[in-house]
């Protein structure tokens, strides 16, 4: 117990911590976006559904499929 | 001098001409017509014109007085003009402005100028993307003048919109055409004798007929009989080929059309004409052909 | 000059709007935290939950500084590569498709600043994201296991730089030539994965190729010094970048902007 605890101790959260808030970051974005630019391939709801869920590639999968361009 | 000139300009698309020597002479100052129906070659000669595609063989050539790339001296609104939908009407018109030489500021005011023009001053700072279509064609007309060009080239200004849209964009290039010389394509010889002056009608890449309106009008007015008869009118119609005022005739049955030089000797003859009466006669009217017919003739079938 | 500059700001605002000046680096700056970070915890993760059948005793030696640089460098290549292609294979294909194109060539605009304003804009965004994806790579790396010399990094860095530069050519290109924005993706990730793979199965045969730059700067960054054929890849990659631009927009000019429609 107390090993593992150690070992948690020994991992650098400050340098994981950006993982999380860099793909938080693109959520946002794909949101923001999804939201705003109003038009997508498919329903607009299953890609919130993606952008939310699927974790790291759900926005990027947005962006390079789900958007359609003007 | 033409302002634009082509000499036997002709665009081939897999061995069949789209456009097959044309001959055209675009005059300063003027307001004229391409007409012809669907697929008779007018996109595509207009685009040779703007330089968008290469003519197969002919020549294209710009008034001497504008030297350089023609380009920078014709403004363009293409049947359906697409847009990026990302930019705001006034970014689209600055950038349009932009790209035609003038400078931000230059561009900047010569938008706000235009843009009241066409009626999008209270839309330009919204996405093209959100446009309806008649705004989007009032937009497109808006960068096509950014550069004051010589020559204004619409294709199809009007026909994809509703009534409203229509008259609107009409009496628009009734106020353009008094600052720069106008060519549009249109199907509708309404549209056309409505503000040009000048009218060329093509037809599988053809031309048929060139020239002043007024006089293709005067020209193709003929004074014209209508007559309806009780019996049959056939065997009597042969008592009148020969006369000198005839000038056309086309009989069906009880029914007889008479195109003739001289009206009041025509209306005359037949009025006192004894066979004629004989057959009873039902209707007789005077009335004129038109422009009209003969576009309907040319272009029909 | 002056309607370049006009038509790369064009560019340029266009990316901003739909974000792929942000969503893009990002990717590559998670890549670049990722992949050092898994090269660090990954002989643990091993050690701890690996289910290792009792008494093997393994060893899982911490990777170099040199290596994890290379690591990164490898992600870049497949997904990078990957997300960089598809974000851009529409960008001359694109505004043919959909028409936006043609008041623009209307305007007395010439075709090459057309052409080279759309290449040098997704050079750029290229470059700005493998640029911020590599620094955070190699702090993660310092950070986590060690440091590599400065002039190495930049050396491998530029090496590496010019690859990117031969893929977003090669879009520029087949996006010229196609309609088809899929066949545009395919062609383009096809001929750089034969091209990577031809160069690490026939080094010998391949010296010239483009594809080696990848391998000499994992070797720059391992060893400071340049492998043998560095710089004959290096020229031909510089010459078949101008040769390729040079075709796109002769190819670009020579298409006729408006397409027959009946």
């Amino acid at each position: 117990m107390e090993e593992i605890l150690n070992e948690l101790q020994s991992v650098r959260w400050d340098l994981l911590a950006p993982i999380a808030i860099v793909s938080f970051v693109l959520m946002i974005v794909a949101m923001v976006d999804c939201f705003k630019h109003g038009k997508t391939n498919g329903p607009q709801w299953v890609w919130i559904l993606v952008i939310v869920f699927v974790n790291l590639i759900g926005p990027i999968l947005y962006f390079i499929f789900g958007r359609r361009s003007e | 001098m033409g302002l634009i000139k082509t000499v036997g300009l002709t665009k081939t698309y897999n061995g069949t001409n789209a456009v097959d020597g044309i001959d055209l002479s675009i005059k300063e100052g003027v307001c004229t017509a391409l007409l012809g129906p669907n697929g008779a070659g007018k996109t595509t000669t207009l685009n040779m014109l703007t330089g968008l595609i290469n003519a197969t063989s002919g020549t294209i050539s710009f008034d001497d007085r504008y030297m350089g790339d023609r380009r920078k001296y014709i403004g363009y609104l293409p049947q359906y003009p697409k847009f990026y939908g990302w930019m705001t009407g006034e970014e689209y018109i600055i950038f349009s402005g932009q790209l035609a030489g003038l400078t931000k500021k230059e561009a900047l005011s010569r938008s706000d100028e235009l843009l009241s023009l066409v009626g999008l001053s209270e839309d330009k700072k919204k996405r093209v993307s959100g446009y309806s279509g008649g705004m989007k064609q009032r937009l497109g007309i808006a960068q096509s003048l950014i550069h004051s060009p010589k020559l204004l080239i619409l294709d199809e200004p009007v026909s994809a919109l509703d009534p409203i849209g229509r008259r609107e964009v009409l009496e628009l290039m009734k106020t353009l055409k008094e600052k720069t010389s106008i060519l549009f394509s249109t199907h509708v010889l309404h549209d056309a004798e409505e503000i040009c002056e000048e009218i060329f009608i093509i037809k599988k890449g053809k031309l048929i007929i060139e020239g002043d309106l007024v006089e293709l009008q005067r020209k193709y007015q003929k004074p014209t009989i209508y007559l309806n008869t009780e019996e049959p009118i056939e065997d009597w119609s042969t008592t009148i080929k020969q006369k000198e005022w005839l000038r056309h005739m086309d009989v069906k049955k009880n029914k007889i059309t008479v195109t003739v030089e001289d009206m009041d000797m025509a209306r005359e003859a037949l009025l006192t004409d004894e066979s004629l009466r004989k057959l009873k006669i039902n209707s007789f009217e005077v009335a004129k052909t038109t422009l009209e017919d003969l576009f309907m003739e040319v272009t029909g079938k | 000059m002056k309607q370049w500059t006009i038509l790369f700001k064009k560019e340029f605002k266009e990316s901003l709007r739909n974000f792929k000046w942000v969503w893009i680096p990002l990717v590559f700056i998670l890549l670049g935290i990722t992949q050092p970070v898994t090269s660090y915890y990954l002989p643990e993760i091993l050690k701890n939950f690996g289910g290792m059948p009792e008494g093997v005793i393994m060893e899982f030696p911490m990777p170099t500084a040199p290596q994890v640089l290379a690591e990164t460098l490898g992600q870049f290549n497949q997904i990078g590569i990957l997300v960089l292609v598809l974000a851009f294979m529409g960008v001359v294909a694109g505004e043919r498709n959909s028409g936006t194109n043609i008041m623009v060539l209307v305007k007395p605009v010439s075709y090459t600043a057309y052409m080279l304003s759309k290449w040098a804009h997704m050079t750029l965004l290229a470059f700005v994201s493998y640029l911020s994806g590599f620094l955070i790579a190699l702090y993660y790396t310092y950070q986590l296991i060690g440091s590599v010399p400065a002039s190495d990094v930049v050396s491998g860095f530029v090496v590496y730089t010019l690859w990117l530069l031969f893929v977003t050519t090669i879009v520029l290109l087949f996006s010229t030539i196609f309609k088809s924005t899929a066949a545009v993706a395919a062609l383009t990730l096809g001929l750089s994965i034969i091209l990577s793979l031809l160069s690490s199965i026939t080094p010998e045969l391949m010296q010239w190729s483009p594809g080696m730059l990848a391998s000499h700067s994992y070797y720059l960054f391992q060893t400071g010094e340049a492998n043998d054929g560095l710089w004959l890849s290096v020229v031909s990659t510089v010459l078949l970048v101008v040769a390729m631009l040079s075709i796109s927009v002769y190819i670009f000019k020579k298409k006729e902007v408006a397409t027959h429609t009946s």
